[in-house]
């Protein structure tokens, strides 16, 4: 579904990943750990498509296409989805009109007809409960006047939407409390299937307590340092990344 | 659709499709007032000085009725013209109005629409300034407004296209308990200029003031705001705010704000502030994550950013058809159809 090879990335001069490897087939969920400023939202970033970053090396393909040669929008439509760690704020745009113009531009990718006003408000109920989000956001400004955890939730209310083939889910958990981390949780563990992958990037095990990796990856330095079963986030977590550094 | 067969020499364009089938249209075709001097349930209409322009009296409570006022330009040697529209509601008199201006066709039109407000204690008026007419048009608008004690306005400027655009307004307060708003929107591309002049003169304690303007700048367009509050010495307990806001969407286009405030009372509630920016980068990346083009994600942008100004229209009907004019102004799709507001989409 997603194959990474040496890919190198940098911003301005600065090298951020330098040569990742990384193979994701459907139906698998894999964790990214890793200290701070190893590089894991970069990697996030650099795949949804943001164009502040500079790929230096390496390629990426994505359900048999060149990742890099497509457009924020395009891996979106081909069922890309990023979760962002800092969702932003849009005043004036509400939910229901941006996940209208979402909803309908990837129908119209995969050449369906738009839906109706009924059937896309019917839909947006059912995804809102799935999500245990107050009806009452759909009226509201994108994230504005959110709190962290509405963000969030907020988030996966999207990806609930669009149904993605793959998700990257960047450090959703950081700053949740447990109720939204147990929704953030169910959401994903809901939504997965056997034709879906999803990757979460987190610095604590306890999100994967909820959501279980098949394939843990430890990132530091722009390196995947460390690649093992789930007992590595145990290990993460009782010894910390140090360990692991000096291992090398 | 409702369609208005009375008036053979305003062509077929204004099968206007404003909502609401109970709004009832005035027509002013070259300044002129095409109607008898009539009264209708207190509402008496007439021409106004050198029978151009009309008068506008309105006695007793009838805000909950919409009057448009559909002023054309179509001579085919065309003059500058001048002419005063009045509006004079009596004490506790409420109505609301849509001034929609028009050319017909792309001849350079000059046109000076000065317009008087007067309101008496306690009165109410919505009065909405629809601003479309072509690249060629010179538009000038002069608009004094006098509240009375207890009395309401809010005043709308929608500047959608002209070729220059000169809005000046100003509401004088100099009786207590006044509320004046007004909201403004101008969208400029090509090589528009667009100006607002605002003057907000709170001469009597008690008063409530707010201004929002907000505009949107593409290619060569000039956009140019002038906000002047003054709160006079003894006019206490004021409060009044001005925001204006641009968006530039492009590095050729160019807005001078001066937002001003001049305060001589001490005990005053009062703040203005102006910004110019682009896009949020960071917001496009995020809307065009989920599938949505660059283009679309603009668009959204754009339509978000002028959301608060379009709220503050009251009547549903019109504030959705409104949206969806702005919508196609941004578009770029008011060049094609340039002639008219009412007819387009």
């Amino acid at each position: 579904m997603l194959s990474i090879k040496d890919l190198c990335v940098s911003i301005g001069e600065k090298e951020i990943l330098r040569g990742i490897n990384l193979e994701i087939k459907p139906g698998e969920t894999h964790a990214i750990m890793g200290p701070n400023g190893s590089g894991k939202s970069t990697l996030a970033s650099v795949l949804a498509g943001r164009e502040t970053f500079t790929v230096t090396g390496g390629s990426a393909t994505f359900m048999g296409k060149e990742l890099f040669s497509l457009t924020p929008e395009e891996r979106a439509r081909m069922g890309f989805f990023l979760g962002f760690q800092y969702p932003v704020e849009i005043p004036g745009l509400t939910i229901v009109n941006f996940m209208k113009a979402a909803i309908n531009e990837q129908r119209k990718y995969k050449n369906l007809p738009a839906l109706t006003s009924g059937e896309f408000l019917k839909m947006m109920r059912e995804k809102m409960a799935f999500v245990e989000m107050d009806p009452s956001f759909v009226g509201r400004g994108v994230n504005v006047g959110f709190s962290g955890g509405e963000k969030k939730r907020n988030e996966i209310f999207q990806m609930a939407m669009l149904e993605p083939t793959l998700a990257i889910l960047d450090e959703t958990d950081s700053g949740l409390d447990v109720d939204a981390l147990r929704v953030v949780a169910q959401g994903v563990n809901k939504l997965k299937t056997k034709e879906n992958a999803f990757v979460v990037i987190t610095h604590y095990q306890r999100l994967l307590d909820y959501i279980v990796p098949d394939i843990v990856h430890v990132l530091y330095k722009g390196q995947i340092i460390k690649t093992a079963g789930k007992d590595l986030a145990v290990e993460v977590e009782t010894k910390g990344y140090d360990h692991l550094i000096n291992e090398q | 659709m409702k369609e208005y067969t009375y008036m053979p020499e305003v062509r077929r364009v204004f099968r206007c499709t404003v909502p609401d089938e109970n709004i009832r249209q005035v027509f002013l075709v070259d300044g002129i007032l095409q109607e008898e001097e009539n009264e209708k349930n207190g509402i008496t209409l007439k021409r106004g000085p050198e029978e151009k322009g009309l008068y506008m009296r309105v006695q007793g409570d009838h805000f909950a009725e919409t009057i448009q006022i559909i002023s054309v330009r179509s001579e085919d040697l065309p003059r500058p013209l001048e002419f005063t529209n009045e509006w004079e509601l009596d004490p506790g008199a409420g109505i609301q109005i849509i001034v929609c201006d028009h050319t017909l066709n792309e001849h350079l039109y000059r046109t000076s629409r000065f317009s008087k407000i007067s309101l008496g204690e306690n009165a109410r008026l919505d009065i909405l300034f629809m601003q479309n007419e072509h690249i060629r048009s010179r538009y000038w608008l002069d608009l004094i407004a006098n509240l009375g004690q207890g009395a309401q306005l809010d005043c709308h400027v929608l500047s959608l296209y002209g070729g220059i655009i000169n809005n000046k307004l100003r509401a004088v307060m100099n009786h207590p308990g006044a509320v004046c708003r007004m909201d403004g929107l101008y969208l400029a591309d090509g090589e528009q200029h667009i100006q607002y002049d605002i003057a907000v003169d709170h001469n009597a304690p008690d008063c409530y003031s707010r201004q929002l303007f907000k505009g949107i700048l593409d290619n060569h367009s000039r956009g140019s705001f002038n906000g002047a509050i003054k709160v006079a010495q003894g006019a206490q307990k004021t409060e009044a705010y001005q925001a204006n806001h641009n968006l530039l969407l492009n590095n050729e286009a160019k807005v001078t704000t001066k937002p001003q405030l001049e305060i001589y009372a001490d005990d005053v509630k009062c703040s203005h502030g102006a910004s110019i920016g682009r896009l949020d980068e960071m917001g496009l990346f995020y809307l065009r994550s989920r599938g949505i083009s660059l283009d679309q994600a603009k668009m959204l942008q754009q339509l978000a950013f002028v959301e608060d100004v379009l709220a503050g229209i009251r009547t549903q009907a019109i504030r959705e058809r409104l949206e969806k004019m702005v919508e196609s102004r941004l578009r770029g799709e008011f060049k094609k159809c340039s002639n008219c507001t009412m007819h387009c989409c």
